[in-house]
Parts: C-alpha cells; structure tokens; sequence
C-alpha cells in the first residue's frame, strides 16, 4: 500500500515539477478563459516552432456539414516535450480532440490546453501559457 | 471544473499529504532535508554536483505585488492569501508596492488591457528579478577559479548573464551601458550569495503584470540554497525614478533533479508580434 502511495505521488511530483507552463505572451490579451471550448477534427498541418506549435484542424458541424479549418496554439517544442510531445505526436490526417480558450475576436483560433488522440486516447497537456490550465 | 476532475485533484491533494506526513516520520526523512552541496573550498553549490543533473524549474510568478514579505518573513503568495488566477486590480489592491504617480498610472494601464503590450511577447528578454519568474529552467555555474558565476536561461529569450565576483566596481558615467540585465557584480555574505545590478535599460518590465522601472533600476538579489532542492530568492528593488522608496521581494525556486536544460528560441515565428495592434486599431509592426 505504502510503495503504491509513494508511486502515485512521485508520479504527481514528477508532472508538476517538470511540466513549466509556457509563458510568452499575454494570454488574457488574445483568448477568453471564460469560453472554453472542446473540438473535434482532422489534423491539416503542424508547425512546431517557438514561441508557439500551431496545429490546424478541419472541423465539421454536425448540423450544416458545414467545414471550417481552425488553427490552436500550444506551448513551445520545449515545453511540449517535457509535458510528453515529440515533432511526430501530431501526424496529418490524426483525428484528435482539442480542450482550451477561443479567442477573443472570434476568430477559429484557439488557446490549447489539452490534446487527446483519438487514435490512443491519450490525454496530453498542451504546456500552455494559461497558468490554472494544469 | 467536472466532479471527475475534482475527485482526481482532491485525490492528489489527499496523497500527497499522506506522503508528506509519511515522509517526515519515515526513514527518507533525512533524504527529505538534504543539505545543500558545497564547493571544495567550503562555498554553497548553487548548480550541479558532479555525476548528477538538475536544473532550478524558475516559477511563473506573474505579480511581485503579491511577492512582497511580511514581518513574518513570508509573502501573500506563501500566506495563501493573494492569487494570481484572480482579477487585475491595479496600483490600488498593491498597498505595499510604492509606487510613484506616474508609475501607478502606467500599472492600473497594464492592468486594465491585460499586459497586451509586455515586452516578453515580443520575445525581448526579462531584466533584472523577472529572470526569476520567467517559467522555464535555469542553471547556475560557478567557476571559483575565474571568479565569476553564470546563470544560463533556456527561456525568456535563451540568454546568461555573467556575475563579476572579483571585485570590480560597476563602470561609472557613459562606461556604464544600459542593458537588458544590467551589469552584475556578486560576493559572498557567508553562504548568501550577493549580487547588485546597476545599468539596466527601460525596455522590459518587472513581470508579467507591469510593474514598471526607469534606468535608475538599482537591484540587490540575494541567493541561498537552505537545502539541496530549494533556491531562496530575494530581490531590493530600488527605482527612485518610479518607487518612492525601496521594496523587496521573495520566493523559491525549486531544483528539479534529472532536469537538463535544451532550446527555446523565442523569436523563430512569433505570430503574436505580427498581428498585435495599437490602441488606435493599427499595426505595431510596419508602416501606416
């Protein structure tokens, strides 16, 4: 029970302590915390750059059929990777869904905090510059 | 937040209280307060032991309003009683920060558009204690032997400073150039680590929130390392061109064992900068 418990914590020890929100620009200036959102979509393109990854998805309304290509941004490849991301994560045509801010003027873009692939199911944080987003 | 969420967070706060209690009682109680290493020559090791990796995880701290000890030695953020994932409050929920007319104004300013215009965005380093509190890791290098110490910063703009620790005085008049961080001299205070930066420009602010300096910006940091994982930070801020007098501020930073530094170029595609716009709606990049 002890080794157990001690796993566990060290565990959360480990991903608080090595998961360094990224923190470049104001994130309040550009997205709203009080609209979040949660999005599902085909990978377009992936650019994984400083200051900002920035991967675009090809999101369909379920109603109009209507689909519209939203972009999000993550942390930099420095932090991503210490939150468990590779250049390689996100491939062109994944189907994954997305967690964050939207921002504030309106546009398809948004603050990601969390992805989860659908092809895995799993849940990794986007090292964002949100700092309650962990 | 969802219930599932809560549970999980709830769930994580309940075990890492058992491990802490557990700790302290149990044998890893030692191992729990390792001193801090020293040098052969008997002076702290603020970096690495040999054999070993380890970085300082630099906290985000966003507010050094909040940052500021009490007389017992602690501040709002260690009280608990101050968070900075509530709302701006401008110059007036600071008190203790003595701000200057002017200064106040540009702060509540800041405050008000949410640090739209905070030189970090344009991937301009942090100066002067934001080297601190910019959240990416840090390393100090000690070099006794050369009689200067360096700190290297993977963020911010992936920048060092150099301390002089051979006892030269800060260059006077014109030979004193104002830079981003200022020039550094440092000595030892026992095992108090002492460094006054003079020299600095007034192209960054002091966080994230917008505390502003002049170039009259005269910085005495204070470092100590009361244990192995843990770095007291301490800063004198002194900016007779913006406070009406001296305030300090303080926090840890923790060592994060096995952590290594690696690449954090800022500037590489900084889309922020090129779609950021004035008060009047126009371009701060380009012409009109």
């Amino acid at each position: 029970m002890r080794t157990k418990l001690l796993v566990a914590a060290a565990a959360i020890t480990t991903l608080l302590s090595t998961a360094p929100v990224a923190a470049h620009h104001s994130f309040a200036a550009e997205f709203d915390a009080s609209k979040p959102f949660k999005l599902t979509g085909v990978v377009t393109k992936v650019e994984w750059q400083n200051p900002h990854t920035i991967f675009s998805l090809d999101i369909t309304d379920e109603q109009t059929k209507k689909v519209t290509n939203w972009s999000f941004e993550m942390g930099s490849p420095n932090g991503l990777m210490r939150n468990g991301w590779t250049r390689n994560t996100l491939k062109i045509g994944d189907v994954v869904t997305v967690e964050g801010s939207l921002a504030r003027d309106g546009s398809p873009y948004g603050n990601a905090q969390a992805v989860v692939l659908a092809s895995t199911g799993k849940r990794l944080f986007a090292a964002s510059s949100r700092t309650d987003a962990q | 937040m969802s219930s599932a969420r809560y549970v999980a967070l709830a769930s994580a706060f309940v075990i890492a209280a058992f491990y802490t209690a557990w700790a302290q009682q149990g044998p890893s109680a030692s191992r729990s307060v390792e001193p801090a290493p020293r040098l052969a020559d008997g002076t702290p090791n603020l970096g690495r032991v040999p054999g070993e990796k380890g970085v300082w995880n630099v906290p985000y701290i966003q507010n050094m309003g909040m940052r500021i000890p009490g007389p017992d030695g602690k501040t709002a953020a260690e009280r608990g009683t101050a968070s900075e994932n509530g709302g701006r409050g401008g110059a007036k929920a600071e008190p203790d920060v003595p701000f200057l007319p002017w200064a106040r104004g540009i702060y509540d300013y800041n405050s008000r558009n949410n640090s739209k215009y905070d030189p970090e965005g344009y991937c301009l380093p942090p100066g002067g204690p934001r080297l601190m509190a910019t959240p990416y890791p840090m390393e100090i290098i000690q070099q006794p032997e050369h009689k200067r110490i360096f700190m290297v910063f993977e963020g911010a703009t992936h920048i060092w400073r150099e301390i002089y620790m051979d006892g030269r005085p800060h260059p006077q008049g014109d030979e004193l150039n104002p830079t981003y961080l200022g020039h550094s001299v440092g000595h030892w205070d026992h095992d108090t680590l002492v460094v006054d930066v003079v020299g600095f420009n007034e192209n960054t602010w002091l966080d994230y929130y917008g505390h502003p300096h002049t170039d009259l910006l005269h910085v005495i940091e204070k470092f100590t390392r009361p244990t192995k994982t843990t770095l007291r930070y301490e800063a004198l801020i002194d900016d007779p061109g913006a406070y009406s007098k001296p305030w300090t501020v303080a926090w840890n930073i923790p060592w994060s064992a096995g952590g290594e530094l690696t690449e954090y170029i800022c500037q590489e595609n900084n889309r922020y900068l090129l779609k950021l716009t004035d008060d009047f709606g126009e371009p701060v990049l380009g012409g009109r």
